[in-house]
């Protein structure tokens, strides 16, 4: 048969190399590799930080020295040797820019290249864009238009600066840092991140976003992020990331919590393409990310995440349900190739009454990746009428990748009602035939195929994002999608 | 140093076991069980299972069962029947049908290989002691089930083992009589293998009404040849505490595999089934369908893992799980898993956790029916779809008797 055929898709997608593969040459301070005491009292040191923080680091690193790392995921790899990362690296040029011009040329270069022109984004979109490199705002953006509203969008270490009775009162208070071996790293030497606070009735009028980038080779990065939606609030927090092509193996071990108050509402949406590694299964991103969100009264949380990089993938944006009539919401698209091995997926705690959870989970292997859904929907015994559905489907590509689903589903309550279904297929040869006897080309029928498996999670996404995760799901299965 | 964890002083226990045919897989056995304690809710396949009271000690103790007692928990009357009381097997004395062999474990020395990756499945390999060896010759289609009675009493506690084989072309039926009166902490593990020829078909009813006391672990190990139908019914409807570890490997192309189970809980009642099927080779089916109702303070966990390994393309499996708590205290636990390594499949599950619908009891109740009446028969048409599959009219009758008695029903057949 003439045309595109399966085998050639399975072939391109193994040919297809990482599109942002490139390293920015800004010195960066990078404190001496290691982990012990000192070198959480230099980072904390360094960031000037107030005490209380430096404490509540050390108790974490005393915590996580007892902890072991989790081996229950469906994922195999050489551990990180965690005494041969640098836990710190920043620009040089701490200075804050006053205006756009003043910003170093390459650094420009480099959000060019990622296409997240600042200029563009500033004047087209009205996305405001908490630059993070190496774990250390740069720019910031909109900042006066936000603080009108008394909206608060900065770095974590400004809001440590500025804020600090909030960051003290909230931090740590959904993922504490006794939670998991990476939350307990992260606790002890996060450097920075971004942090947001609602006020009570504000509804933030831009996408608020944060690029977060890994540069310098050797350097873990751990980000910790924080969004506070007060009483009646509402945002929408975009995060996006790629990172440079490097060899030896980069860990990532973030931290978000999000706390939406009585009828607020917090959307967090995530594009992630780090690095995920050559067609060799070598380097490539660890990506350890412990997120998690506590939904007061009327509270809703909605995560939507576009997963197409990491080596590793080891990530499930929860939700807690802690409010009566609150609502836990997760899409989610996680597309993996050649050797990239992804175990994701959420948990929805019901506690309040009347609350409602959905799942979408929509997965593509190929090449001879890994692609795991691991859920859990936990119904506690005073959540009465609680709701949940969970739907996952997962497409295979070759016969050499695999596709996996672990759901969780545990009910101590009998009005709750729970439904979970799955799917494991490949495309579809019927379908593959309609498109093709209506004379569409094969290779178009699968980006069809493919993009309407995809939609339900999609259209989850913020404007400006779906055009992005649309690109990335294209360069991800290029030859496929069209 | 001698190990004292907590497994090693429950192994104590047990003698040795006698039977040639385990010795080839003792080493294994032996050496996985040195790296493991006693099961606690942090491992993972126990999860949901707390096994403190078995852990912290039990004190062994077998008196002897006559056997118009043991006749007394046989379900079907024209059976060849098999007994084994707390741990003593008494073979069947009239003569067998042609192509059927029966005989006691102790000198087999011929007995497939299973999984020693498991606490008890291992031990169970070092320290069975009873079971029986069935097997049906090539051609032969057995007319009546072979049921063997289990039944446990007192404080026994042992393990048993049976090894089932079902040549090509043949076809047998099979009850497996799970029942146990007046026990005291007791702990029993049988462990099954069964293994189908090509094109044999091969059923197998088990009924599951053990005490209020006893520990109850049964696992079962299927080899599966090609073209071949197996059928497993699993009905649970009393015990403390029961465990259903079932795997099934399909090994010949075009097989089928039906797994059906039903379990009805009340009390303080704990049944966890862990189903396994794992696909070998292309071109086959399987069908997976559990369904509980949980009563008073009852627990059901449900972990069904289908396997499809990266040779067996086009294999259709399907698994389905379903739930009804009708109390306030009831939980269940499932966890419905595929773990798919080839591409040309269709693979789904399902779960659901639910109630009865009131808008249906409302209108059952607006035509006259109480609400007790509507409820059991909303209750009965939810379990009906695996009542069904039974093949055993005998097990049928006294699935629905039991029910009947135990929750104060009035189903009819």
């Amino acid at each position: 048969m003439a045309g595109y055929t399966e085998n050639e898709l399975a072939k391109d997608l193994e040919n297809q190399e990482y599109k942002f593969g490139f390293v920015t040459d800004i010195e960066t301070d990078t404190v001496p590799i290691g982990l012990n005491e000192d070198i959480i009292r230099l980072i904390s040191a360094k960031k000037n930080e107030p005490e209380w923080l430096l404490n509540y680091r050390l108790k974490a690193f005393g915590i996580w020295k007892e902890m072991t790392e989790p081996e229950w995921a469906h994922v195999h790899y050489q551990k990180p040797d965690f005494q041969a990362i640098a836990y710190y690296s920043a620009p040089k040029q701490t200075k804050k820019y006053e205006s756009w011009d003043d910003v170093d040329p390459e650094l420009k270069e480099t959000m060019k290249k990622l296409g997240i022109s600042m200029e563009e984004q500033q004047r087209l979109t009205g996305v405001a864009v908490d630059f993070v490199m190496d774990s250390v705002s740069v720019a910031t953006s909109f900042k006066e238009k936000l603080g009108e509203l008394g909206v608060i969008f900065c770095s974590f270490s400004d809001a440590v600066q500025n804020h600090p009775e909030l960051v003290q009162k909230y931090m740590g208070s959904v993922v504490p840092m006794t939670d998991n071996f990476y939350a307990a790293l992260n606790a002890a030497v996060f450097t920075d991140g971004s942090f947001c606070y609602i006020p009570k009735g504000v509804r933030c009028p831009m996408e608020l976003s944060t690029y977060f980038r890994i540069n310098a080779g050797g350097t873990g990065q751990f980000e910790r992020t924080l969004v506070v939606a007060d009483e009646g609030a509402y945002v929408s927090y975009l995060e996006g990331c790629t990172a440079p092509q490097r060899d030896e193996n980069q860990l990532h071990a973030a931290v978000v919590e999000l706390i939406a108050m009585d009828h607020a509402e917090i959307k967090y949406s995530t594009v992630q393409n780090w690095y995920p590694g050559d067609k060799e299964g070598k380097g490539g991103v660890f990506n350890f990310v412990t997120k998690r969100g506590m939904c007061e009264n009327h509270a809703k949380i909605s995560w939507t995440q576009v997963e197409t990089g990491s080596a590793v993938t080891w990530k499930y944006p929860s939700c807690i349900l802690k409010g009566d009539d609150s609502i836990g919401e997760f899409y989610s698209v996680a597309v993996t190739n050649n050797y990239q091995q992804a175990d994701t997926g959420t948990k929805m705690v019901h506690l309040g009454k009347n609350t409602k959870s959905t799942i979408i989970s929509k997965g593509i292997s190929a090449g001879k990746s890994q692609n795991s859904y691991r859920g859990l929907v936990q119904i506690n015994k005073s959540a009465q009428n609680a709701r949940n559905f969970s739907q996952c489907d997962s497409l295979l590509m070759t016969d050499e990748c695999g596709a996996h689903t672990f759901p969780y589903i545990e009910c101590k309550n009998p009005s709750a009602k729970i439904e979970h279904e799955a799917t494991t297929s490949k495309i579809g040869e019927d379908q593959l035939f309609y498109c093709m006897q209506r004379g569409i080309s094969e290779e178009k029928a699968i980006s069809l195929i493919v993009n309407g498996y995809c939609k339900e999670v999609l259209n989850q996404l913020p404007m400006e994002f779906a055009v992005e995760a649309q690109k990335l799901l294209a360069i991800s299965l290029e030859g496929s999608v069209g | 140093m001698e190990n004292t964890n907590k497994l090693s002083l429950f192994e104590r226990n047990f003698q040795e076991t006698t039977i040639p045919g385990l010795s080839s897989m003792h080493a294994a056995a032996r050496a996985y069980l040195n790296t493991q304690d006693f099961p606690t809710t942090r491992v993972e396949r126990f999860k949901y299972t707390r096994l403190t009271k078995l852990a912290n000690g039990i004190t062994p103790d077998s008196t002897h069962i006559d056997l118009a007692h043991l006749k007394k928990h046989q379900i079907c009357a024209d059976a060849i029947a098999v007994f084994i009381g707390n741990g003593k097997l008494i073979l069947p004395t009239e003569e067998l049908p042609k192509g059927l062999h029966i005989e006691s474990i102790e000198n087999s020395d011929q007995l497939p290989q299973t999984n020693t990756k498991d606490v008890f499945a291992a031990m169970n390999v070092l320290y069975a002691h009873t079971g029986v060896r069935i097997s049906v010759e090539k051609n032969v289609v057995l007319e009546h089930p072979v049921e063997i009675v289990h039944v446990c009493s007192g404080a026994y506690a042992g393990y048993t083992r049976h090894a089932i084989s079902v040549a090509e072309n043949a076809q047998a039926k099979f009850v497996m009589t799970y029942a146990s009166d007046a026990c005291l902490d007791a702990f029993s593990h049988v462990h099954t293998t069964i293994e189908v020829g090509a094109n044999a078909h091969v059923s197998m009813e088990k009924v599951q009404l053990e005490s209020s006391a006893l520990f109850s672990f049964v696992d079962e190990e299927v080899f599966q040849g090609q073209q071949s139908v197996f059928q497993i019914n699993t009905m649970t409807l009393d015990g403390k505490l029961v465990r259903n570890d079932l795997h099934i490997q399909v090994q010949g192309e075009h097989a089928e595999t039906h797994l059906n189970g039903m379990y009805m809980l009340n009390g303080q009642q704990h049944v966890a089934n862990y189903t396994t099927v794992d696909h070998q080779v292309p071109n086959c089916e399987s069908h997976e369908l559990y369904k509980g109702i949980m009563d008073d303070k009852s627990v059901a966990v449900f972990n069904g893992k289908v396997f499809v390994r990266k040779d067996a393309q086009k294999t259709n499996a399907y698994q389905s799980n379903a739930n009804v708590l009708i109390s306030e205290d009831a939980s269940v636990n499932s966890k419905p898993e595929l773990e798919i390594y080839a591409d040309d499949v269709k693979c789904s599950h399902g779960s659901t956790t639910g109630q009865l619908d009131d808008d249906a009891i409302f209108y059952l109740r607006a035509r006259g029916l109480s609400e007790k009446s509507a409820k059991q028969l909303m209750l009965t048409a939810f379990m009906s779809d695996v009542l069904e599959k039974i093949s055993v009219p005998a097990v049928k009758a006294k699935v629905f008797k039991t029910i009947n008695e135990r929750f104060n029903w009035e189903l009819e057949l």
